[in-house]
Parts: C-alpha cells; sequence; structure tokens
C-alpha cells in the first residue's frame, strides 16, 4: 500500500493528460455522480455502461496499468464475502455485486490519480470546521514522512533479528517499533507548530483555490457527466 | 480486522444513516475545539501513522496482517479525536479504492465505537495493572467491540441484500461467511493486543506522560496541552 499511495500522489501531481489539467471540483462532481449512480444503479445494463464509462476514464488518465489494476482490484476479496454469502445460484447477483465496487473503485483511482490530493481535499474543506479541515490537511502532509519512516523502521527492525523467534516476542518488538514512530508524531508535531508559526501562519489552513480554476479541459469531464447522466435517464428502467 | 466494506454491497438503509451519524459526529467532534495546534498536529501525525502502519505486514504463517491500532488511537487520543482521526483516515482509503465512498461513516462508526472503548478500559485497568498490560488489555476490548459490530453490519447486509430494492438474499450463508471471519477476528484481537503491549512498554519506559493517567479525569496528554 506505501507504494500504491507514493505512486499514485505522484501521479496526480506529474501527469499531463487533459484529466490532469481539468479542475478539481468538476472531477469531484462528476466522480460523486458515477459513484452515486452505481451503488443505486437498479439493473446491469446501466451498471455496465458506467462500469464500461470508470474504465475508459482510469485507462485515459495513463496511469501505470499495474496501478489501476492494483487499486481497483483490491475490493474484490472484500467482495467475495458477499458473493458467496448472498449466492443464489444464478449471475446476476454475483456480477452486480462485482460491478459496484469497480466501478467506485476505478472512479476513485482515476480522481485521485489525476488530481493533487491538496486540490481535492480544498472543497472539502470549505465545508467542515477549522479543526476538522485542519486535521485532514496535517494527516496528509504527516503521511508520506511518516510511511518513509515506518519502511525505514521495519527494515532495520528485520536486519536486526526482530522478524525471528516467537510471535510474542516479534510483535511485542513491532509495537515497541510503533511506540517510536508515536513519539516521533508527537515530536514532529510540536516542531511543526513552531514553524508554521515562525512563518506567520494566520490559524487556519486553506488549502489552494485550484479546484475551482475552470479550464477548456472541463468539457471533456461534462461531457462524461452528461454521458454519466443521460445513460442513467435511458437505462434505469432497462433491467 | 481491516473493515474495508467497498460500496455497492450494503444496503442504503446500513450506509445512509450510518454516514449521516457519522458526518454529525465529526462535525460536532470538529468543532468541540478543546485542543491546542499542537494536539492538533499530533493528532495528524497518529492518523497518518495509522495508515502506515495499515501497510505493515506482519507474517502469521500463510496470511499477512493488517494492523488498524485502533486501541492505542482511543488510549492516546479519546474517544472524539480518535474518532475525527478515524473518519480522515477512511476517507483517505476511500480515495484509494480501499474501502467505499458511501462506508466511510459506518466503518469510522464501528472502528470509532472500539476506540471510544479503548480509553475509560485502559483508565480502569492501569489502577491495578501496569500501563503495557492495560494498553494490551483495552486494544482487546476496542478490537473484539468494533469486530463485534463489524460482523453484525456484515450479517444485517447479507440477511437486507444489496443496494437494490427488494432484492433480497435468498441464499444467504451467514454461518459460512462467520466462519471464515472468526478466526481472523480472533487472530486481529492477539496481534493487536500484543503489538499494544509493545507500544505501552516503550511510551511508559521513555514518555509515560503520553500515556493518560489512570484515575477518571483529565488525561496526561491533556495536562500538557493545558500547561
Amino acid at each position: 500500500m506505501i507504494e500504491l499511495m507514493s505512486r499514485i500522489d505522484y501521479s496526480a501531481s506529474a501527469g499531463t493528460t487533459l484529466w490532469h489539467r481539468a479542475s478539481a471540483l468538476a472531477k469531484l462532481i462528476v466522480a460523486v455522480a458515477l459513484v452515486g449512480l452505481a451503488v443505486f444503479a437498479p439493473g446491469l445494463r446501466l451498471l455496465a455502461v458506467l462500469h464500461a464509462l470508470a474504465w475508459s476514464l482510469a485507462l485515459s488518465s495513463r496511469l501505470p496499468a499495474r496501478l489501476v489494476a492494483a487499486a481497483a482490484f483490491y475490493p474484490l476479496a472484500f467482495t467475495l464475502l458477499f458473493v458467496i454469502g448472498r449466492w443464489d445460484g444464478g449471475w446476476r447477483t454475483p456480477l452486480t455485486l462485482v460491478l459496484r465496487p469497480l466501478t467506485a473503485s476505478l472512479t476513485a483511482v482515476w480522481l485521485v490519480g489525476t488530481t493533487p490530493t491538496p486540490d481535492l481535499f480544498a472543497p472539502v474543506s470549505r465545508l467542515l470546521p477549522r479543526d476538522a479541515a485542519d486535521a485532514l490537511f496535517l494527516t496528509y502532509r504527516a503521511l508520506f514522512e511518516l510511511l518513509g519512516r515506518t519502511e525505514r523502521l521495519w527494515r532495520a527492525l528485520r536486519l536486526r533479528g526482530g522478524g525471528s523467534g516467537p510471535a510474542r516476542r516479534r510483535l511485542a518488538l513491532a509495537g515497541e517499533g510503533v511506540g517510536t514512530l508515536v513519539l516521533y508524531g508527537f515530536e514532529r508535531s510540536q516542531r511543526l507548530v513552531a514553524t508554521m508559526g515562525l512563518r506567520g501562519h494566520s490559524g487556519r489552513i486553506c488549502g489552494c483555490r485550484h479546484y475551482a480554476e475552470w479550464a477548456c479541459e472541463d468539457l471533456a469531464v461534462a461531457f462524461i457527466g452528461a454521458l454519466t447522466l443521460m445513460s442513467a435517464a435511458l437505462l434505469w428502467r432497462a433491467g | 480486522m481491516h473493515l474495508h466494506i467497498p460500496d455497492g454491497v450494503l444496503p442504503p438503509l446500513a450506509w445512509a444513516p450510518a454516514l449521516a451519524v457519522a458526518l454529525a459526529l465529526f462535525l460536532w467532534s470538529g468543532r468541540a475545539r478543546t485542543g491546542t495546534r499542537v494536539l492538533l498536529a499530533y493528532q495528524g501525525a497518529l492518523g497518518a501513522l495509522t495508515l502506515a502502519a495499515m501497510a505493515i505486514e506482519i507474517p502469521l504463517g500463510p496470511l499477512e496482517y493488517h494492523l488498524t491500532l485502533i486501541g492505542p488511537l482511543g488510549v492516546l487520543l479519546g474517544p472524539a479525536r480518535a474518532f475525527q482521526v478515524l473518519m480522515i483516515v477512511n476517507a483517505l482509503l476511500a480515495l484509494l479504492g480501499h474501502g467505499g465512498f458511501t462506508v466511510v461513516g459506518l466503518n469510522a462508526l464501528v472502528l470509532g465505537a472500539g476506540a471510544a472503548l479503548a480509553r475509560p478500559a485502559y483508565r480502569a485497568l492501569a489502577r491495578r495493572l501496569p500501563p503495557p498490560a492495560s494498553l494490551a488489555l483495552a486494544t482487546a476490548l476496542a478490537q473484539g467491540a468494533s469486530g463485534i459490530l463489524w460482523l453484525g453490519v456484515v450479517s444485517y447486509a447479507l440477511r437486507a441484500g444489496g443496494s437494490t430494492p427488494g432484492a433480497a438474499a435468498p441464499g444467504s450463508r451467514l454461518g459460512l461467511v462467520a466462519g471464515l471471519v472468526f478466526p481472523m477476528w480472533l487472530v486481529g484481537i492477539i496481534v493487536e493486543s500484543l503489538v499494544a503491549f509493545g507500544v505501552g512498554r516503550f511510551l511508559a519506559r521513555v514518555r509515560p506522560d503520553l500515556l493518560p493517567a489512570p484515575r477518571a479525569g483529565v488525561g496526561a496528554s491533556e495536562g500538557r496541552e493545558a500547561a
């Protein structure tokens, strides 16, 4: 998952497709519509069309194929539990159960793989109370630093024999490793707040305003949005 | 146990009220500004640590277990802030396809319920037991509670059908699913508790002030903040 997060984040900032140039707000609206319709779609035909749209979005964003596959197929393992639990001998229920989460996860990959995360958070943070919005940005800010640190700690633990011995000892040692990360997180937060204060932090992290800067590429997003709504209007009762 | 229920497998009656309740709790916990900026940054760091810990793979024979850390999170931050962190963590995971958007609220509520139990349990236990054992037992309680809630949600989903109205599940195999999930739940409780034991052992040795005080009242970390 570490690699997945880092690579998606990198692709969102470094990509050059028209989806990358489109505004975050437009993509967010289309993604919400696609996921919402996929979840509520009453029939397989509409679901299949929405699924095809989600695939076309994910593939046209030129994200690495392995990345798309890893993120898109992750929900399948969990969905399998529901497929087993709700098996009725037919193919419609399992197919519906598989297509819905797949469509949603493909849409999510497209959205986060083409939109830098701060742009994605900025519109959401305007709707949230100050502390909650700031916590969102601060978690994201701390994430990649801690991911790297966790990876190094884990490697060091294994090299120094932390991966051998009985499970009880290994897990307690892993816990001590997590303890060092808790301590690091606490000390880091003190430094961060001091640094923000020195730089004249106004008391609220606002994020950037790129998310609402409309571009001509938004027409493509609007086209996909129109296609989604048209499919829903035509196929809602088609079964 | 990870709770990555994807979109479209639960009936709206299960996820929609949960999303509304979770959003209301999230907004309330965001407005109840009781902490300083340092505590907010600490909360962000622990949220990031929760995500990072989920990336750690602990090999258990043929399986690999991913940590959730809801016990230590609940003990260190308290119920309101831990819930806020879990809501953010679940939203970030949903963006990566790990759990659905519609079930962010439900996932946060189920994990948050476990985290909410952790601090009171820790405080009660710490009167008699040393911090590592208290943290481990509080984590076991948190993990057990959220596992039971998770199974309740899954059972309801299997009985009620998917998100298509009227699509009941004629062949619901709840027993089979429970049989598959129960051993994982037990493994989850043991692994998380042992890891929490290590966290408690380290913090008690190096920075005991980060752990809440055993008695009822203001925790040490909050006391530090007030100072």
